[in-house]
């Protein structure tokens, strides 16, 4: 049997293995640290500046600094991520293992609902669910984590089914052991390298949805994400007519690329390591 | 037999959870009609009095309980009626169908030539395995198949639309414009589509490529394979004849499949791009809180998709005779 420590050592002692050119934590690192002291939200210096000393990466049409935007927009990123993620995978995780373990008509009803919210394309649906119950960070988090919570489950519920099997589970349960024991004991340790790589698998997710989202105008219109900048900058008018785009639009476009491809290569890298495979939707 | 009968079952069952789902949304957010047909939040608003609230009310049948509105809702939708549209003023079908074609060959397109381009440099790299070729392939196209495809889009908009100027910025086809042929407007519609579709179909082929090198791999270490190298046939024979059709299961799949993701990808290109399609329209009607045309539009998108998926599984029945 695995416990999770070894795990955890398996990830570290590859640790020259987890590309090195992922640029993930010095992203997170730079942003996390208060790193600008310029305001996000109100206007500190001409408007439409070309990048320069005073503005690193210039300001937008009301003069608003645009790195001082883009550290705030992360932290909205990334915390969407974590928190969509966190969400869904507790969700997922209890709904697999229960299915899976009971089965029966639990089993029967968590099927059908991962069929059912598998079959149905996501993006329609956030735009409703987002048009229906108003744009704010807590609903987004909520409206993803509804949506999201399959791929976890239905991956630990297969992987629940294989393990009931294994004598070990059934003398367990032979002594008198209970579901939250086995659970804790038995199951935690052998489902947690899926946890981990579905949960930066979700945290990518959740950050290019979001990003899609406020990108249609749909996200929190009163923090500046990534994508309600871009949002606000094609809204400009002239903005194909001018040079604008090349700091107003670029920077922030190339940051959410920077940080989905980071994501995507941890989970990749991830995977590898702990040798296990999550077919992608 | 029962195979199929689930699978319809799965179908229907998913097409009504999303009808009443369709249903109940507006029912269970927060507010009323009246809130949002009265105006914005501090705007000057025209108000009801409580009468006219009850003769609207009786009007559009929502003093009736909610089980005789859900009747009435199926009913309607069975008559092919899914309600008048606010903001435009006209039947939101009609709307609907005006928008269909340009989303639907945007979304064709791009699953057919995306699935080409892919397969071909996927069997290109599966032949120059491990060889620099490969390597080059394959991590320049993981990469592309993370990024989402709006964010492409942005590119290609800002550097060869606005930046060059080789295509339109905007649109599906020159307003009022006078066509001396029909050849004519093809081109038009052609140059107004070429970005979006190109952008749409650089994502598709990144999957398409990761799934046809994986089967061709997979088929490349068989013994008929050695056996053809040994009988001297040449490269392209080899690769298209023998490999290709005994790989190409997985990718026919992967092509209906993919139209579900397209949709998705597709109603947020149509936003970069100003394309007269239903992602533009949804976008539109979202803005103005046109609620029964966003219903409109959530369903015919996913029942597109639903079609889409069910017909990717009759199909790979009919093509792999393994599967009873």
């Amino acid at each position: 049997m695995i416990d999770d420590a070894s795990h955890i050592k398996r990830i570290f002692n590859s640790g020259q293995n987890i590309c090195p050119p992922n640029p993930c934590p010095v992203l997170y690192g730079s942003i996390c640290t208060p790193a600008c002291e310029t305001s996000w939200d109100t206007p500190s210096g001409p408007a439409l500046q070309a990048p320069n000393r005073e503005h690193i990466l210039g300001t937008d049409d009301l003069g608003i600094d645009l790195w001082a935007q883009i550290c705030y927009g992360a932290r909205n990123s990334i915390l969407v991520g974590i928190g969509t993620a966190l969400l869904s995978s507790l969700i997922g995780v209890f709904l697999g293992i229960v299915s899976g373990y009971f089965g029966g008509i639990t089993d029967l009803i968590v099927t059908a609902a991962i069929d059912i919210l598998m079959a149905i394309p996501s993006l329609p649906i956030m735009i409703v669910a987002g048009a229906f119950f108003g744009p704010s960070t807590k609903n987004i988090i909520i409206i993803l984590s509804f949506l999201s919570w399959v791929m976890p489950a239905r991956i630990i519920r297969s992987k629940v089914l294989a393990l009931k099997e294994e004598s070990y589970i059934k003398v367990a349960k032979g002594y008198g052991a209970s579901f939250s024991y086995i659970t804790f004991k038995h199951f935690m340790p052998q489902i947690f390298p899926i946890c981990a790589t579905s949960f930066i698998k979700l945290i990518s997710r959740a950050i290019v949805s979001e990003a899609s989202l406020s990108f249609l105008g749909l996200g929190d219109p009163t923090s500046k994400s990534w994508g309600l900048i871009l949002n606000f900058a094609l809204n400009f008018r002239g903005i194909y007519f001018t040079d604008y785009w090349k700091w107003w639009v670029v920077y922030p476009l190339a940051f959410i690329i920077i940080l989905v491809l980071s994501t995507a290569t941890l989970s990749r890298e991830l995977e590898r390591v702990l040798d296990i495979k999550i077919a992608g939707q | 037999m029962t195979m199929f009968n689930k699978k319809i079952l799965k179908l229907f069952l998913t097409f009504f959870t999303i009808i009443t789902l369709n249903f109940s949304l507006p029912r269970l957010m927060p507010g009323d009609p009246f809130y949002f047909l009265s105006g914005e939040q501090g705007e000057i608003t025209v108000s009801y009095s409580d009468e006219e609230i009850q003769r609207q009310k009786a009007y559009y049948g929502l003093d009736k309980p909610v089980l005789v509105q859900y009747g009435r809702y199926l009913v309607n939708l069975a008559r092919g009626d899914l309600g008048y549209s606010i903001y435009f003023s006209n039947d939101v079908w009609t709307i609907i169908k005006n928008r269909i074609p340009w989303s639907v060959s945007l979304v064709l397109l791009s699953v057919i030539i995306g699935g080409f381009a892919g397969t071909i440099l996927g069997c290109l790299s599966a032949w120059h395995r491990k060889g620099p070729i490969d390597n080059i392939l394959y991590s320049t196209m993981v990469f592309v198949s993370e990024i989402p495809p709006f964010l492409i889009g942005i590119l290609f908009l800002f550097y060869l639309a606005a930046q060059q100027g080789l295509f339109p910025l905007s649109g599906g086809m020159t307003p009022f414009a006078d066509y001396a042929t029909w050849m004519e407007r093809l081109l038009d519609i052609v140059h107004h589509g070429f970005l979006p579709a190109l952008t749409l179909s650089a994502v598709q082929m990144g999957g398409f490529f990761l799934i046809a090198r994986n089967s061709m791999i997979t088929v490349m270490n068989k013994d008929y394979m050695t056996t053809a190298r040994a009988k001297g046939i040449g490269t392209a024979r080899i690769l298209f004849r023998h490999a290709l059709s005994n790989a190409a299961l997985p990718i026919v799949t992967r092509m209906f499949n993919s139209i579900g993701q397209a949709v998705g990808g597709t109603i947020l290109v149509e936003n970069v791009f100003k394309y007269p399609g239903l992602g533009l329209l949804m976008r539109q009607a979202v803005l103005v809180r046109d609620y029964p045309l966003i219903q409109g539009i959530f369903l015919t998108v996913t029942l597109f998709v639903l079609i889409m998926n069910y017909a990717a599984d009759i199909i790979y029945k009919r093509l792999d005779p393994r599967i009873v």
